[in-house]
């Protein structure tokens, strides 16, 4: 076994990982494990607001995220978060009090302290194609996904709004594209890789979530994709979860396994298929990975 | 014992408002020296010079202070006041208690002290002011235009037929610019070509044009009225007097399938070519970096084939420099692409259309390429693509345009219109095709627009969806594109054949770099900047250079056309006279304490320091010192700062003056 971590990270995994993206949290310490990235999850971190708490009082949202960034700057590392919406948020919160004076203050005062504007937050994606490397990633690779065509999605918030997550270009990103072909594996060329799946509306509006997310399913299929891969609970929720019901609602039939991203890297630098949380999935993957011989 | 004048401004309220106009009056007028100071509501009105005039000859003033506006703004009708009262107008100051001092501060009474000390510090230098006479300095009756677009060949023809010799410098092989590209123009659909290619004789015909095409200005030195302006003109490998245009080289030329930049990259030409078949001039070029004989040293059909010998392959860029006494500049345009920009440019291009990708979508000038009859498809249109006639076609307005999280907030002016005019000229091409406009605005301020716009919409049946386009994808051969009607409130998708987007008009690339070489100054945007927005919109603050055409801002062909004819104007006003009239605020050294270290020379932008002789009768050299030519002192005054001996001084503000405001504070 390894011994010596290459790199060091706080990492905050926010709700969904530890409930409904469980699957996400134990992929991600494994395959950060086998690359010796080490990951240290922020004491007493708690929500971030997410959708709601930016939607109903935007003091409230900066207020939980500068304190949940002030929470890991007292650790060492720069902070991780797998969660794409998580990430936004953090991001949002430095952007916006960056240059607004009066909200800063307001904000200093709500959580007791300052808030570390240049604590530098990275999404998963970003330490492992810039601060790991994309060559040392192809190095680590122990089971090429070779034939494995991926529908690499983005959904809204990993690259926008431009200039806040500072990830990759706005529009025409290839960050993903990149990390997944390091593996061996052939992401394709497809239209609705940064449309949005409906997000919350999950819940309250079901309807345009089967519309939406449709239309990406049929998106993927149709430039060939074998599964969609995403950096999203709420994503996959929406793309996995509900897509038995979007294949009722439309009349199709899909089958499309929705990966986290650290499934898919975790499999090809030897994570055992077990530790991966592949069996938590709604749309079974077993049958496209055997017929690919990546179990 | 002085006796000054002083003159308080309320300028309507503009001053007034904040400063106690009566007070600042009172103040001043018990300062020694000042024998009348005193305030009227208007001072640059009639009856506010009026004023002026007859207090100069009643209390016998021999300075005058205006406390009014910027100087920039009045100094010259308060000057010429003084003058018609027989005062020297450069016994007149003004002092600027409004940009500097109303305009900007809130509190009454610290404003009013602010003002009182402005005053105080030019009446101080009123007291030391010397009566000056003006410089004058002969013409160059000779006129620069740069680029030959439709404002270049405008502003050259008029300056040409009032007598006086032009030089027109283009940097493309021929003249023409981007009108020579367009298929028909708004609001007539009049043959672009037709009224354009006239033009272009007219110009290569007239007797006072001199026209130098393929070149470039590479220096430009000297003032108004006396430029020296070097030119650059590129080697062309065709000797122009021996080229009788016959085209049997173009033909001949086994090397052709290099990608046409007048026809957008739809056609391709040789590698020695005429940009298009109505060129003026008519003598091609050979494009060194396609041609075969300049990459590998074998081919020379050309030269084989060319019967009066006048391929040289020698050939290399000339430097001419030309004495000129004005430059129109007029270089025009180019559009945005939506390709992927370089790191660090404010422009970002447009990802979720591809970054250029999709062959089917495509810009403005290149749909006007395929709707040209002397276009690569002859007048039909066909997608890039495969050949195919398009029968859902989608255009896009605003693409770069008013779109600052793009990185332009400017409105490019002339798109609404001609895209109206493309769903036109395409609906009479394809008569059973469909044509979508995505649009914010339609803009349509001209004479005969608005008309034109409604009848693309209500008799061409193009369909308008006012709303913004937020993607565009590949489906098949289709391009489908995502957009949203916010007049109905729904996201609208439409499958097209082929897409076309009116990008934004932007200044030519280098034009930072022309400006620096003519020290005119420029937007964030890189259009050029005239002097004042609405009343000198030709001129640039630099004396002598006048601006023509989408150089300065987008503009259509009438504005552009209206625009190079008003910079003819003031080019042939300026050339009206013989001599021309400066402002002695120029440096001036005193040769007795001259030391010859010529540090002046060292740091002055206008290279006016020279170096003088003093020679004895017998015309044996005593010494040398530094002379300031008044002719190209631009009046900085760096070289006085600069002067360790002091011995040099810049009139209206020697450094006497400026040690009296400075004590008078």
């Amino acid at each position: 076994m390894p011994t010596k971590n290459i790199l060091n990270y706080s990492y905050y995994p926010g709700c969904s990982l530890h409930a409904s993206a469980k699957e996400y949290d134990e992929s991600t310490k494994g395959l950060f494990k086998t690359l010796r990235i080490g990951l240290k999850e922020v004491p007493n971190w708690f929500c971030c607001g997410a959708t709601p708490a930016h939607n109903v009082d935007e003091l409230l949202s900066l207020s939980l995220c500068a304190k949940n960034l002030s929470l890991a700057d007292n650790e060492e590392g720069d902070l991780a978060v797998a969660c794409a919406a998580c990430f936004s948020r953090l991001k949002t919160a430095q952007h916006r009090l960056a240059d607004n004076d009066v909200k800063r203050k307001q904000v200093e005062v709500a959580i007791d302290g300052a808030v570390p504007l240049e604590k530098p937050v990275k999404h998963l994606l970003e330490i492992l194609a810039k601060d790991y490397g994309l060559d040392r990633l192809a190095d680590a690779v122990k089971k090429p996904l070779n034939g494995l065509k991926v529908a690499t999605y983005y959904g809204c918030l990993l690259t926008r709004p431009p200039d806040v997550p500072e990830l990759d270009c706005c529009e025409a990103p290839t960050i993903m594209e990149n990390v997944i072909a390091a593996t061996g594996a052939e992401p394709v060329a497809w239209s609705h890789r940064l449309e949005c799946c409906g997000a919350n509306f999950t819940l309250s509006r079901p309807g345009v979530v089967l519309n939406l997310s449709n239309a990406i399913l049929a998106s993927a299929k149709r430039a060939g994709a074998d599964c969609i891969m995403v950096a999203c609970p709420l994503c996959h929720g929406n793309l996995d979860i509900r897509q038995k019901e979007i294949e009722e609602a439309n009349g199709t039939r899909y089958g499309m396994p929705v990966f986290y991203m650290t499934q898919l890297l975790g499999l090809a630098v030897g994570v055992p298929a077990t530790k991966l949380g592949l069996e938590s999935m709604i749309v079974n993957p077993l049958p496209l990975l055997k017929e690919k011989n990546l179990l | 014992m002085s006796r000054i004048g002083v003159f308080v401004c309320h300028c309507g309220e503009n001053i007034s408002r904040t400063v106690d106009v009566e007070r600042v009056a009172a103040e001043i007028g018990k300062l020694p020296g000042v024998a009348l100071a005193t305030d009227y509501k208007y001072m640059c009105s009639d009856p506010g010079q009026g004023l002026l005039k007859k207090a100069i000859a009643e209390h016998r003033l021999d300075g005058i202070v205006v406390a009014a506006c910027s100087p920039r703004m009045h100094e010259k009708t308060f000057r010429n006041a003084a003058r018609a009262a027989g005062l020297n107008p450069f016994l007149c100051e003004m002092a600027n208690i409004r940009e500097h001092c109303s305009w900007v501060h809130e509190d009454r009474e610290e404003a009013t002290t602010k003002a009182i000390d402005i005053v105080r510090l030019m009446v101080e230098r009123v007291k030391k002011d010397k009566a000056l006479q003006p410089i004058t300095v002969p013409i160059t009756k000779r006129a620069l235009v740069i680029g030959g677009g439709i404002a270049g060949i405008q502003a050259a023809l008029d300056i040409a037929d009032c007598g006086h010799q032009v030089l027109l410098v283009e940097r493309e092989p021929s003249i023409g610019g981007h009108m020579a590209q367009l298929s028909e123009t708004f609001p007539t659909l009049d043959c672009s070509q037709c009224i354009m290619t006239p033009k272009m004789v007219d110009v290569a015909n007239h007797p006072n044009i001199k026209l130098h095409t393929y070149a470039e200005i590479e220096n430009v030195d000297g003032y108004i009225g006396n430029f020296q302006v070097t030119i650059r003109r590129k080697a062309r490998s065709v000797d122009m007097d021996k080229c009788t245009g016959c085209g049997v080289c173009m033909a001949k030329c086994p090397q052709k399938k290099i990608r046409s930049k007048f026809d957008c990259g739809l056609g391709t030409r040789p590698a020695i070519y005429v940009p298009f078949p109505q060129a003026v001039p008519n003598t091609p070029v050979i494009d060194r970096e396609n041609c075969t004989y300049f990459k590998s040293g074998k081919c020379g059909v050309c030269a084989k084939v060319c019967g009066p010998g006048a391929i040289d392959y020698d050939q290399q860029d000339e430097l001419i420099t030309e004495p000129v006494g004005a430059i129109v500049v007029a270089t025009g345009f180019e559009l945005y692409t939506i390709n992927e920009k370089p790191k660090g440019s404010s422009i970002k291009g447009y990802g979720e259309f591809g970054h250029g990708t999709i062959p089917d979508v495509i810009d403005g000038m290149t749909f006007e390429r395929l709707a040209s009859a002397s276009g690569p498809t002859g007048g039909k249109i066909l997608r890039p693509s495969d050949g195919k006639e398009p029968k859902q076609v989608v255009f896009v307005q605003c693409v770069g345009s008013r779109a600052r999280e793009k990185g332009i907030s400017y409105c490019s002016k002339v798109c609404c219109m001609y895209t109206a005019k493309h769903t036109m000229l395409y609906k009479h091409k394809v008569h059973d095709g469909q044509a979508y406009v995505f649009f914010m605005d339609a803009r349509t301020p001209g004479k005969s627009y608005d008309e034109f716009w409604r009848r693309a919409v209500e008799e061409e049946e193009a369909v308008y969806i006012r709303g913004m386009v937020s993607r565009l994808y590949q489906k098949g051969d289709k391009i489908v594109v995502m957009g949203s009607d916010v007049l109905v409130g729904v996201q609208v998708e439409i499958e097209a054949d082929l897409v076309v987007l009116a990008t934004a008009v932007q200044p030519r690339q280098g034009a930072d770099s022309l400006a620096q070489k003519l020290g005119i100054s420029y937007d964030t945007y890189n259009f050029y900047s005239e002097a004042h927005a609405k009343l000198k919109p030709v001129e640039c603050a630099t004396a002598g250079i006048y601006l023509a055409g989408t150089c300065q801002g987008p503009k259509d062909i009438p504005d552009t056309v209206s625009q190079a004819s008003a910079a003819a104007a003031k080019v042939m006003t300026l050339f009206s006279r013989d001599q021309l009239e400066r402002e002695p605020i120029v440096a001036r050294v005193n040769e007795r304490n001259c030391v010859a270290c010529f540090s002046c020379k060292k740091v002055c932008p206008y290279g006016a320091v020279e170096e003088k002789e003093i020679r004895d009768r017998q015309g044996n050299l005593i010494r040398v010192v530094a002379y300031v030519n008044p002719g190209v002192c631009g009046g900085c005054g760096t070289c006085q700062a600069t002067c360790p001996s002091k011995s040099v001084e810049l009139d209206g503000y020697t450094d006497e003056q400026v040690m009296a405001m400075i004590e008078a504070l």
